[in-house]
């Protein structure tokens, strides 16, 4: 039952203290760390962003279809042999898990605002333990698709993780384009901003809203099938990740997209600063913490006043 | 009115009557929703009656078993000593929290409550010397009464249920009393419309303030009781799941009525009970009911039956014309109309 933030920078410490330590070399390296985990953070939270933005929906069932993308990483990977393959599938099969989900259960339940809370907690039960009877309770760890690691700050580092960071900053850009110079991402901003005038326009308002919520989950199990070699893969690890996710979307300001990106940079470079001197758990409180008074102090988000 | 008498006729011959049909088991099952659903009922006072949706209600039974175990273990409290304590311990905590948490509502309000419940179970899971972590600590339970010759124990399974039926029906008691005082009408007006209650001179904060250290207290009273119940406490009760679990019990009996909870409760751990001998994935179906109740009954069990008893009164009406209905359909029908507004008020 032990559920704490474990596992995200302990793998990594642990190497740090074998090679001897430069102190000064460990607390950069648990920096960059913090970054990789960032941007993969960022992509995932940016899913949660979007969906409370366009829908009014906490979606608590979020941190699982990061969990949902980790698994179906490693179960194409090993089964098609190629974890490109994989990488390039998980998107697509998450856009068409939210379209579904988006249908059968977020469209019927959306009047009750308030209870959305409520059915998305139902969902993520759903989905643990479907995966937990189709997939077992076992934790497993994929093998890196990218073997070797680099020297830097004085120690090895993965270069796998080197290139996760990389991609999923592609995959921000590539969102940002997106929402920004194609006439869906448009359609997008345009039922944000005010859903009223847009369906005078002319926008399909319904469908966006389901794109929305395909578009949302595909990024969060894509967040999956990036972390899959770096994290264990298991039914739990949504849990995990979950209340990371809401923290960036909060001090971001719910719904405030850049915020969102930076606050999980902001975040989880700190939290690895942090367990550079105490333990993760320590790091998570602070955190945690620090959550709690930009709630209370600016409810909007730390970068309020940024383009929503 | 009905509705307590049924749960009142139902419960007390509990310990008589299980063991006859064959299994002195089902006794501690019921002894067990008795006491989380006292947990359901923290979260319907929050939720029901002043329109808060709290996703942190753990915290508070986690310092109420917290306080019952560590008063038993250290000050050699009794059972009341140590129930008091739980209660008053959450009450405390409740007041610290609340002070900030009910500044926000809505999503701003679950958040908060989540992400105070959340550090206080990182900081009870790392604290192992006082908490003893996930694997809790274990006490030994004191008496319940001990007077003279007169020596009650838990140990006895009869002794135990009795004592958990008389608790919770003391904190039910006080839950409807509370209801139906002007601060229970204070309560309710908030939920309504927050800005017309405080046109008509209702301080918003104040009201929603006191919800959120009663509630306080009631998930401390289940809390400790569990706590002399398994003669343990443990921080992995105070992680957000069990938040989540007690907002659907509320929810799948029926927010803003008064015994819904009750009956969420007891049917979900009943059907656990029930399906978890034969397929341990029953998760899986508790969620799918989780998300059948909000898309066709979303006020719940109370609501779902209140709608039948209406359908048979208009029938009953048509046919004979008898309109007097009798005064506890009209209690169970005001309860479950409030538990609408409850719902769909945001």
């Amino acid at each position: 039952m032990d559920r704490g933030p474990k596992g995200l920078f302990r793998s990594l410490r642990i190497r740090a203290i074998d090679t001897g330590g430069f102190v000064s070399g460990l607390v950069l390296a648990l920096a960059v760390n913090g970054l990789v985990w960032g941007l993969i953070i960022a992509l995932i939270a940016l899913g949660l962003s979007i969906i409370f933005g366009l829908l009014d929906i906490i979606n608590v069932a979020h941190g699982d279809f990061f969990m949902l993308g980790t698994v179906v990483a490693l179960v194409l990977a090993t089964s098609t042999g190629s974890y490109w393959l994989a990488l390039l599938l998980v998107p697509v099969i998450g856009l068409g898990v939210g379209l579904i989900l988006e249908r059968v259960i977020i469209r019927p339940t959306i009047r009750q605002a308030s209870l959305t809370i409520v059915t998305t907690f139902g969902l993520s039960m759903m989905l643990q333990e479907g995966v937990r009877a189709t997939y077992g309770a076992q934790p497993r760890r994929m093998a890196a698709p990218i073997e070797g690691t680099i020297p830097l700050f004085g120690i090895d580092y993965d270069v796998y993780r080197i290139f996760a960071a990389a991609f999923a900053t592609l995959c921000l850009i590539a969102f940002f384009l997106f929402l920004t110079r194609t006439k869906l991402g448009t359609w997008i901003r345009a039922v944000r901003h005010d859903p009223e005038t847009a369906t005078a326009l002319g926008v399909p308002v319904a469908r966006i809203c389901a794109i929305t919520f395909g578009l949302g989950t595909a990024m969060a199990l894509l967040g999956g099938a990036i972390a899959a070699p770096i994290t264990t893969v298991e039914f739990r690890t949504g849990v995990d990740i979950l209340p990371f996710c809401f923290m960036a979307v909060i001090i971001g300001g719910l719904g405030n997209l850049q915020g969102t990106v930076a606050a999980a940079l902001l975040l989880a470079v700190m939290e690895g600063l942090v367990t550079s001197v105490t333990d993760p758990t320590i790091a998570r409180i602070v955190s945690l913490g620090f959550m709690s008074v930009v709630l209370l102090v600016r409810p909007h988000g730390l970068f309020s006043g940024a383009t929503r | 009115m009905t509705a307590v008498a049924i749960s009142g006729a139902a419960l007390i011959p509990v310990p008589t009557v299980l063991p006859l049909l064959g299994s002195p088991f089902w006794i501690d099952v019921v002894a067990e929703i008795l006491i989380w659903s006292l947990l359901a009922a923290s979260v319907n006072l929050l939720l029901g009656y002043v329109g808060l949706l709290s996703f942190g209600q753990a915290l508070y039974f986690g310092v109420g078993m917290y306080g019952a175990a560590l008063s038993v273990i250290h000050w050699g409290a009794g059972f009341w000593g140590g129930l008091a304590v739980g209660v008053v311990a959450a009450m405390i905590m409740a007041a610290i929290a609340g002070s900030v948490a009910v500044r926000l509502t809505w999503h701003y309000f679950a958040i908060i409550t989540v992400v105070f419940s959340l550090i206080l179970y990182f900081a009870a899971m790392s604290a192992k010397p006082i908490t003893g972590g996930d694997d809790g600590i274990s006490f030994s339970v004191p008496d319940v009464v001990s007077l003279g010759g007169l020596k009650l124990s838990l140990a006895d399974q009869s002794v135990q249920y009795y004592t958990i039926l008389l608790v919770v029906a003391g904190f039910y008691g006080l839950f409807s009393i509370i209801v139906r005082s002007p601060l229970g009408v204070r309560f309710m007006a908030v939920r309504e419309n927050d800005r017309r209650a405080a046109l008509v001179g209702i301080n918003v904060y104040v009201t929603r303030y006191v919800a959120f250290v009663l509630a306080g207290a009631l998930a401390g009273a289940s809390g400790a009781l569990f706590a002399f119940f398994g003669r343990y406490a443990s921080a992995s009760y105070m992680f957000y799941h069990v938040s989540g679990e007690a907002v659907v019990w509320a929810i799948v009996g029926g927010a803003g009525s008064l015994l819904g909870p009750l009956f969420g409760t007891g049917l979900l751990i009943v059907f656990r009970e029930v399906i978890s001998t034969f397929w341990e994935h029953y998760l899986f179906v508790v969620g799918a009911i989780t998300v059948l109740v909000v898309m066709f009954a979303p006020r719940g069990l109370a609501g779902a039956w209140n709608d039948a008893l209406q359908v048979l009164r208009r029938s009953k009406d048509a046919g004979t014309s008898d309109t007097t209905a009798s005064s506890g359909e009209q209690d169970l029908a005001k309860s479950t109309t409030d538990a609408t507004r409850g719902g769909s008020g945001a």
